[in-house]
């Protein structure tokens, strides 16, 4: 049995059971919004914010994976008069960080010397969980699923085969060893940290990284993928551009943010029939 | 693309001719500042119009409670009560054989403990220039080694709230921005301002640093509570970098914007409609807008003109109170990286210019 189908059977050993409770708040004419608490790998509790347009559906469905970070913002306004929205968090951060609350600087490296024990096996199991969720809800048109995020994005999409289109927003997992050479911003200068009081360890944290490179799961992936690659640094690699083929689509960004959030906006509406909007003067 | 209204600095040489600079006054201190009387005006209400073709030519409201001095003042004697206590704790982990990092620990407002990291470079002995980082709303702080090796003591503030500040105030993410908005006295952010402050307080008293070289940077949040540094600590602070100031016109804001942080206050206001003068009331306290006239120290603001978290018709209101030597870079194009990451330099070159160092 392979590393993620391992991981496929001991997540389904652990039911989601969803409690899903209106949030007046995020509820306006246009979209009603929601908490949702469900469980994932360990019976840990994850939690997520829901939207669901006004109107009847289905909808087409947006899956954001979590950021590398303490906290992710609820969806945008803009996604929730489009999309049937799910914004998740994964284990140890805000909302979702009890027994477990993530450190930062310090998660990126949690148990990286094995493929069994590194914190990203759990999270990955988290994201897909909420693959699970959004893909289930009555209201998301299932030919019109997409998800977005890092990385793990990739891992999403390989494992849950359920989506039209993926957007990933930045390497996080992807190519870490080559790229924690090019500057000392954390997570990456977490490996540097680790390596340089234990640089024994170093065959380990590669074996490590390359189970959880998406490289290695792009084939199995069924979405058009956009790959967007930072203005600088280093992006995605030859490899997993391969392993996409014609399926992924870099989309170089620039230094004007807001028009590569518009261009990229514009890629991710279009595959699921629905217009454009900028977040600018919306 | 800048722009700006060059005066002649009369404090300092200045030979570089993209810093447009307006000479300083005598600007008194937050305690000082006569009361403008500011009100609420149906003008203000029609700027949406405006703002999205001419951001510059917004007009953004913002009142100015005319107990705003006594407030403040009230409020850091309240804080200055309190003995900060620092603690300087070695991260050997974290460090490297040229960048020793640090956790510093404080406490502050209210007697909560907040922290923050440090790094400085090991190879330099004497006192130490500070760069002074104050984090987004949903940052973490980070640890500043490339500042360090640059030749500063560089810290990134954990205000309460953040992690490893949040064991006693936890307003959560979201939800800071709305956390007891309703009254000016228990506002969250009041104890997160002083934070910032005691900050400034507790780094120029550190022995290895020099309390006449400090500046502060950020972006968003860190932007607007540069200002307000600035404006609280006007002896201590040199320089200011504010990159997409956030906290500032935090009224007109949500009119502007349904991005986060200021989509919290539209969704409060969804369910505590009978609440909106309060609110009012509490954030014009708040305003970075109100602070803007008490810093002395030259500014370096960058903003983007598609910026929908923090609106630019908003940075630019901050820019104009601003009475000190200064200059805007505006970004078009951009939203809230607010011309990162080419900004990065220019911000890098205005602090070392500003500070004395030699990078």
């Amino acid at each position: 049995m392979s590393f993620w189908t391992e991981l496929d059977t001991e997540l389904a050993e652990f039911p989601a059971r969803p409690l899903v409770e209106r949030y007046e708040r995020m509820c306006t004419e246009r979209f009603t919004g929601y908490r949702v608490w469900f469980s994932g790998l360990d019976g840990h509790r994850l939690f997520g914010f829901l939207s669901v347009p006004a109107g009847e559906g289905p909808f087409p469905a947006l899956l954001e994976t979590p950021r590398h970070g303490s906290v992710n913002n609820p969806p945008h306004y803009n996604d929730r008069l489009r999309y049937v929205t799910f914004t998740m968090m994964h284990r140890g951060q805000r909302l979702a960080d009890v027994p477990f609350a993530a450190a930062y600087p310090g998660l990126f490296t949690l148990g990286v010397t094995d493929p069994r024990t590194y914190v990203y096996r759990a999270i990955i199991a988290d994201c897909l969980r909420g693959a699970e969720f959004l893909a289930a809800h009555p209201q998301a048109d299932p030919a019109r699923l997409a998800v977005s995020g890092e990385d793990p994005v990739l891992h999403t999409a390989a494992r849950r085969p359920v989506f039209r289109a993926a957007v990933v927003n930045t390497p996080l997992l992807h190519d870490a060893l080559h790229r924690r050479e090019h500057g000392e911003s954390y997570p990456l200068e977490g490996l540097d940290d680790l390596l340089r009081a234990h640089p024994e360890r170093e065959t380990a944290v590669r074996e490590t990284l390359a189970v959880y490179e998406p490289a290695a799961l792009a084939r199995d992936i069924r979405a058009e993928v956009l790959l967007a690659a930072p203005a600088e640094g280093p992006g995605w690699n030859g490899e997993l551009l391969a392993a996409l083929g014609d399926r992924g689509t870099v989309y170089q960004r620039g230094e004007q943010d807001a028009s590569d959030a518009r261009a990229i906006d514009a890629w991710l509406s279009g595959r699921l029939g629905m217009p454009g909007m900028a977040r600018f003067a919306s | 693309m800048s722009c700006g209204t060059p005066v002649p600095d009369t404090r300092k040489a200045d030979d570089e001719p993209a810093l447009q600079v307006r000479a300083r006054r005598t600007t008194p201190r937050i305690a000082d500042m006569a009361p403008r009387n500011r009100t609420w005006s149906p003008q203000a209400r029609s700027i949406r119009v405006v703002a999205m073709t001419e951001p510059q030519r917004a007009h953004i409201e913002v009142p100015r409670p005319p107990d705003f001095d006594e407030f403040w003042t009230e409020t850091l004697r309240l804080a200055e009560s309190i003995d900060p206590a620092p603690r300087l704790i070695e991260r050997p982990d974290l460090s490297s054989p040229e960048i020793l990092v640090t956790e510093l620990r404080y406490v502050s407002f209210g007697h909560v403990e907040v922290a923050a990291w440090c790094a400085r470079p090991r190879a330099t002995t004497g006192p130490l220039p500070i760069a002074m980082h104050i984090p987004g709303y949903v940052s973490e702080p980070a640890i500043l080694k490339s500042w360090a090796r640059r030749g500063y003591f560089a810290v990134d503030l954990a205000p309460r709230g953040k992690l490893r500040a949040n064991a006693v105030v936890n307003p959560g993410f979201p939800g800071l921005l709305v956390d007891n908005i309703v009254d000016r006295y228990s506002y969250t952010y009041r104890g997160f301002y002083l934070d910032v402050v005691r900050g400034i307080d507790v780094l120029a008293g550190l022995g290895e640093t020099d309390e006449t070289r400090l500046g502060v940077f950020g972006s968003s949040q860190g932007g607007g509570l540069g200002i307000l540094a600035g404006a609280l600590r006007p002896d201590t602070v040199r320089c200011i970098a504010s990159g997409c100031p956030y906290l500032c016109g935090i009224a007109d804001a949500p009119r502007l914007t349904h991005s986060y942080p200021y989509e919290e206050i539209n969704e409060f206001l969804r369910i505590h409609p009978e609440q909106t003068t309060a609110l009012k009331e509490t954030v014009s306290y708040y305003d970075v807008v109100n602070f803007a006239p008490a810093v002395r120290a030259p500014v370096f603001m960058h903003i983007g003109l598609e910026d929908d978290v923090c609106p630019p018709e908003t940075g630019f209101a901050v820019f104009r109170e601003l009475d000190c030597p200064k200059e805007l870079a505006t970004f078009p194009g951009s939203g809230h990286d607010a011309g990162q990451p080419g900004v990065q330099q220019r911000i890098e070159e205005f602090m070392d210019k500003q500070l004395g160092v030699r990078a």
